[in-house]
């Protein structure tokens, strides 16, 4: 059988999840591209393509409409289509910009009237073309990437978690941030990273967007009487990652 | 499987692991419908399978996982058994792309059956709706091969529509055999059905049915509220109802958890339960 | 059995010992809390501690644990035991363990956990720190322990050391032992009776009257609905529990893509995907859907279900769950007393 051919394609995004892909040192990354033809993949190789491809990663979010044509494209040329990290999977951190008067100002300064960085409301990728599966987090977890791929490469759905954050924390022994005097969105979070942050003294960011069922009342709750935030900051705080996933989305 | 630990001692000396699958062969694949695989199936090690009516199977390949199923033939047909998949999931769909002469692995048989002993000399009502054609199945073929040891049997299936209609050999034996008084009907006909169409309930005006009469079922969640209200209405009383149930399952031997409906085990206190016995479970039916 | 009385000043020494001889696993600190780990030193046992984050069970029924692994056509099972020291266990704890023992070995017995439990010698120590949810005084009286090798309690100027099987007897070797005196096993027993009343929350009734009130509201949605309002479906309380022993099981692939495992991870009833199943086509249906159903489901196992084959609640008391609880709506306690006013 011939080895399914990989590649990988950029949008709006820092491209730090494809910076993942090569992290995997080079024991697990050479057996993997054993399996894999990685035929496009700009962080590391020069190579293009215009063939058939049978898994497409794409990273990124659709903040501009002349984007539409190159993900179509793609969605043509792909068997599968993976929705690479957060700013592909929920539009997540550059979802906040919807939130905002105007980000280019705010951001740019003086360089606001640029006209390259006219762009609109970011939205997930699945927003123009069929999404067949997500690979969550900012960045994505390589480990649960490397499972996707080897689902994928035995025809088997991948397995991706739909509960919180909370349940890798109480496994792994981890104090909880609530305990600590601290705030957490772990609660809500969805799990598949191995809750790393929380394990190192650092809150859970939700970088993974909610889980499908997140119970949002019940956080803002815990981030005000529990953390002591203010009504405005409980509110604020639960945007930075799932700003397309909460009630009021733009 | 023994675990010999470094204490010395064999831990696991008379039970094997059981979690360690038995290696089956496809003797036989069938495509009832599109989404359908009926499988025949023999050990491997060509050691017979010895099982009841009801009990269900973990099925699985390696690096896909297991599920759980009925048996879909009857303990009277030696040699070889069946199994009907319904490729849904991730498990499913891997065994369904299997062939004839391929390898899976089983678990079992495990759980409770039929209580055949219940049955015996009396009149059998099994009603079957959809795929709860599969697991009643194996009732049915050892009815029919032990036919002296009841009386009179009759039987209800209720399909989706024509197409989604499974065994279609053993239908047309059982539309002309006298062994058995079968009834089907299909919720949407299409130009070509020219039997019965509406909801499986309606079979009930179809015939009598004597209070005595011992009934079995498997189907959909929501076909059961309506056929025990049928069988009420009909006298028969509700510890002489059997009902097959399923569950989300993983482990099959009762650890897991998955199945639980209240404080019973699906997989090991059923999956066959008389319908008194689960009555009073809220989150029975 | 007889008693036997080790100086505090040979204590240290014969904890030396034991870590000598085998594996020895026992509380340690981890931070402001406290972990059962391997032990390097005696330094690092903390027999003051008030209770765990996760209970001993994860030395057993390890929080994810390969069952079967295959390569290729081949398959084996991985029960690999480690004979060991579990030193230090609460008495709540050790009631939780021959629960789980009990519910391993029944009907279908599982080496996967059993292989583990028999190559463990189990000390149980008495309570020198309460938690602050803590209720072990008053849940499940009619419950007592048993299942551990000995028992160590602290009194004054050493420890009281009560084997109850060879396997406590054969400690006994490797430390500067001598036979208790009657007041000292008088005193000890006194300390393990007197710490039972110092619990911050307690339970009014008796099991039996608690179980047959809560089994009575099982048809309360909007009570069940109410107590789950805030509750995230994280499954915490489960994870935490002593006596939870749910898993879910999947299979993974090596990166050489032929070989992998059957591996099971502890799952918990809270969680949302717990009882569901896929129907195809991408519809599902869920047997416990709402908060409320899955909330009830764990109280019903806690209090009801279990009680007959256990002779007593599922629950030790042991307040984990109140305290990982971030909404703080677990606690047995307060969800009792609130099932009992309704």
């Amino acid at each position: 059988m011939a080895k399914p051919k990989v590649a990988f394609f950029d949008f709006a995004c820092c491209e730090g999840c494809q910076i993942e892909f090569t992290n995997y040192g080079e024991p697990a990354f050479l057996e993997l591209i054993k399996h894999v033809d990685v035929v496009e993949f700009r962080e590391a190789m020069s190579e293009k393509t215009k063939d058939p491809i049978d898994i497409a990663f794409i990273e990124g979010s659709f903040t501009r409409e002349g984007d539409r044509a190159r993900l179509e494209e793609i969605r043509k040329r792909a068997k599968i289509v993976i929705a690479y990290g957060q700013c592909a999977t929920t539009a997540g951190i550059n979802a906040l910009k919807n939130h905002t008067a105007d980000y280019r100002k705010e951001v740019y300064g003086k360089d606001a009237g640029m006209p390259h960085l006219d762009s609109q409301k970011a939205q997930p990728i699945s927003a123009v073309i069929k999404v067949d599966y997500n690979a969550f987090g900012c960045p994505v977890n390589k480990v649960e990437v490397l499972q996707i791929v080897s689902h994928l490469l035995h025809g088997k759905e991948p397995v991706i978690p739909d509960y919180p954050v909370c349940v890798e924390c109480k496994r792994r022994e981890t104090i909880c941030r609530y305990e600590e005097g601290d705030h957490c969105m772990g609660q809500t979070a969805r799990a598949g990273c191995g809750a790393p942050c929380p394990a190192d003294g650092i809150p859970c960011e939700a970088c993974r967007g909610f889980v499908s069922d997140a119970n949002q009342a019940a956080l803002k709750k815990a981030l005000i009487q529990k953390a002591g935030f203010s009504e405005a900051r409980a509110e604020g705080k639960s945007r930075m990652f799932t700003a397309n996933q909460r009630g009021d989305a733009k | 499987m023994d675990s010999t630990c470094t204490c010395g001692e064999k831990h696991g000396k008379t039970q094997s692991n059981l979690f360690l699958p038995k290696e089956a062969k496809i003797v036989r694949v069938e495509a009832p419908t599109e989404n359908e695989r009926h499988f025949t199936l023999k050990l491997a090690d060509g050691s017979p399978m010895e099982f009841e009516p009801g009990q269900i199977l973990e099925v699985g390949l390696f690096g896909f996982g297991e599920i759980p199923l009925g048996f879909a033939s009857s303990p009277t047909r030696k040699n070889t058994f069946d199994i009907v998949i319904r490729g849904v999931g991730r498990v499913s769909k891997a065994l369904n792309a299997l062939k004839k002469g391929d390898s899976l692995f089983l678990r079992g048989p495990l759980g409770k059956g039929f209580d055949l002993s219940k049955l015996r000399g009396r009149d059998v009502l099994i009603i079957a709706g959809g795929i709860g054609l599969c697991p009643t199945r194996s009732l049915i073929q050892y009815i029919l091969d032990r036919r002296s040891e009841f009386k009179r049997f009759i039987l209800f299936y209720g399909s989706r529509d024509p197409k989604q209609q499974l065994f279609l050999e053993d239908l047309a034996e059982w539309r002309k055999s006298k062994d058995v008084e079968y009834h089907e009907t299909v919720d949407k006909g299409d130009p070509s059905w020219k039997g019965n169409v509406g909801v499986i309930t309606r079979l009930f005006g179809k015939t009598n049915i004597d209070p005595g009469t011992r009934a079995a079922l498997c189907g959909p969640p929501i076909m059961f509220k309506f056929v025990i209200a049928e069988l009420d209405k009909l006298g028969i009383p509700r510890e002489n109802v059997f009902v097959d149930l399923e569950r989300r399952m993983k482990c099959g031997v009762g650890k897991c958890g998955h199945c639980q409906i209240n404080d019973k085990y699906v997989c090991t206190d059923g999956p066959v339960f008389s319908f008194a016995e689960i009555q009073g479970l809220e989150e029975a039916v | 059995m007889s008693a036997h009385f080790i100086k505090e000043s040979d204590f240290k020494a014969f904890v030396s010992a034991l870590i000598k001889a085998k594996p020895v696993y026992g509380p340690t600190a981890k931070r402001s809390k406290f972990v059962f780990s391997r032990l390097e030193s005696p330094e690092q046992l903390r027999l003051d501690y008030d209770v765990t984050l996760l209970p001993p069970k994860k030395l057993f029924f390890p929080t994810s644990q390969d069952l079967v692994r295959f390569d290729g056509d081949k398959f084996e099972a991985c029960v690999q035991p480690e004979e060991k020291i579990l030193f230090g266990v609460h008495f709540y704890d050790v009631k939780a363990l021959d629960m789980t023992d009990l519910l391993f070995r029944e009907k279908n017995p599982d080496w996967n956990y059993l292989a583990h439990r028999e190559c463990t010698t189990l000390v149980a120590s008495s309570i020198q720190a309460v938690a602050p949810r803590a209720f072990w005084g008053s849940v499940g009286r009619e419950v007592q322990p048993k299942g551990h090798d000995a028992f160590l309690t602290k009194i004054q100027g050493g420890f009281v050391y009560e084997p109850r099987t060879p396997k406590g007897e054969a400690l006994l070797k490797h430390g500067a032992f001598g036979k208790a005196s009657d007041e000292q096993v008088a005193e000890a027993r006194k300390a393990n009776d007197d710490i039972k009343k110092r619990c911050p929350q307690e339970l009014k009734k008796p099991s039996a009257s608690i179980a047959r009130k809560v089994r009575a509201a099982f048809d309360d949605e909007t009570l069940w609905d109410k107590l789950a309002e805030d509750c995230f479906s994280c499954g915490s309380c489960n994870t935490v529990c002593p006596t939870c022993y749910c898993f879910d099981v999947q299979d993974v692939w090596n990166v050489d893509q032929k070989s992998g495992a059957r591996t099971r991870t502890w799952d918990a009833c809270l969680t949302r995907e717990f009882a569901e199943v896929s129907l195809g086509a991408g519809a599902h249906e869920n047997f416990r859907e709402s908060r409320g159903e899955r909330f009830r489901h764990r109280i019903m196992r806690k209090a009801v279900y279990l009680n007959e084959k256990l002779g007593g609640p599922a629950c030790v008391g042991c307040g984990r769950c109140s305290s990982a609880c971030t909404s703080d709506i677990a606690d047995p306690v307060r969800v009792i007393e609130q099932i009992v006013k309704a």
